[in-house]
């Protein structure tokens, strides 16, 4: 009976250990994916902003926020705006005339 | 008024040239000639304003865009000249009635043929004419596609 008792006891012990030790297995495992190279860099490349999920649109969904009207007036304001550029190239060709940075609000 | 069509005419051969047309107004909002139709007249302006505009689609819809604004002194509708004699934009006067002196063709043709010297001058006014529209294209063009450049190799 003690035979058994002690038998009963060791298993139990064993059995302790082990669960212990793949506990202990698995904890390790997991900083080792935490400080894998590529996930730090993924973090990096994210600039840091503030609730900028539910906040921010792209350019195009903007664009489609805008009434039509409007929207034809900041091409037909961009069309203008272009024209003077390009008669100043044409009054004076130039490198630098032909790339001026355009002040369109359209494109910027 | 000095046409730009008429440049370099005597006043004698201007106001010949002038005389084969006819006066007309044009009441904003209306327009002088859609895209597509049959070019068989050129117009010069006299007063007011014409917009010059080309459908482009935005949002699933043709809209008329802007694209030039003509006034006194300025020809327009050149295609009538050119083949294959179909107007490339639609024009339609802005802000103010306009008022045009509408030029047919084949008046302009014979005039040519009867006055060579006088037509001459008239084809090297055209050629300015067109000349210019195509190196502003051209440079409003390259623009254009210079942003595209800058963009995607961003």
């Amino acid at each position: 009976m003690e035979m058994l008792l002690m038998g009963l006891c060791v298993a139990v012990f064993g059995a302790g250990v082990a669960a212990a030790a793949f506990g202990a297995a698995t904890r390790s495992e997991s900083p080792k994916s935490a400080v894998q190279p590529g996930l730090p860099l993924v973090k990096a490349a994210t600039a840091p902003r503030f609730f900028s999920d539910t906040i921010a649109t792209s350019p195009a969904i903007s664009t489609q926020q805008v009434p039509i009207e409007v929207l034809l007036l900041q091409i037909e304001n961009h069309v203008r705006m272009e024209q003077a550029a390009a008669e100043s190239f044409l009054a004076f060709p130039s490198h630098a005339q032909l790339h001026s940075k355009t002040n369109s609000p359209f494109v910027n | 008024m000095t046409h730009e069509l008429v440049n370099g005419l005597s006043s004698a051969e201007a106001e010949q040239v002038l005389g084969l047309g006819t006066r007309m107004i044009v009441p904003s909002g209306t327009s002088l000639f859609q895209l597509g139709d049959p070019a068989d007249r050129l117009f010069l302006v006299e007063r007011g304003r014409i917009r010059l505009t080309l459908p482009m689609r935005v949002r699933g819809q043709d809209q008329d865009v802007f694209v030039e604004e003509r006034g006194p002194g300025q020809a327009v509708g050149w295609s009538a000249l050119i083949p294959p004699y179909r107007f490339t934009l639609t024009a339609t006067a802005v802000v103010h009635d306009a008022g045009v002196i509408t030029l047919p063709r084949e008046a302009l043709l014979k005039y040519f043929s009867a006055n060579p010297a006088a037509g001459h001058r008239i084809a090297l006014n055209l050629a300015v004419i067109v000349g210019h529209r195509l190196q502003l294209f051209q440079t409003m063009w390259l623009r254009e596609m210079q942003r595209t450049v800058e963009v995607r190799s961003a």
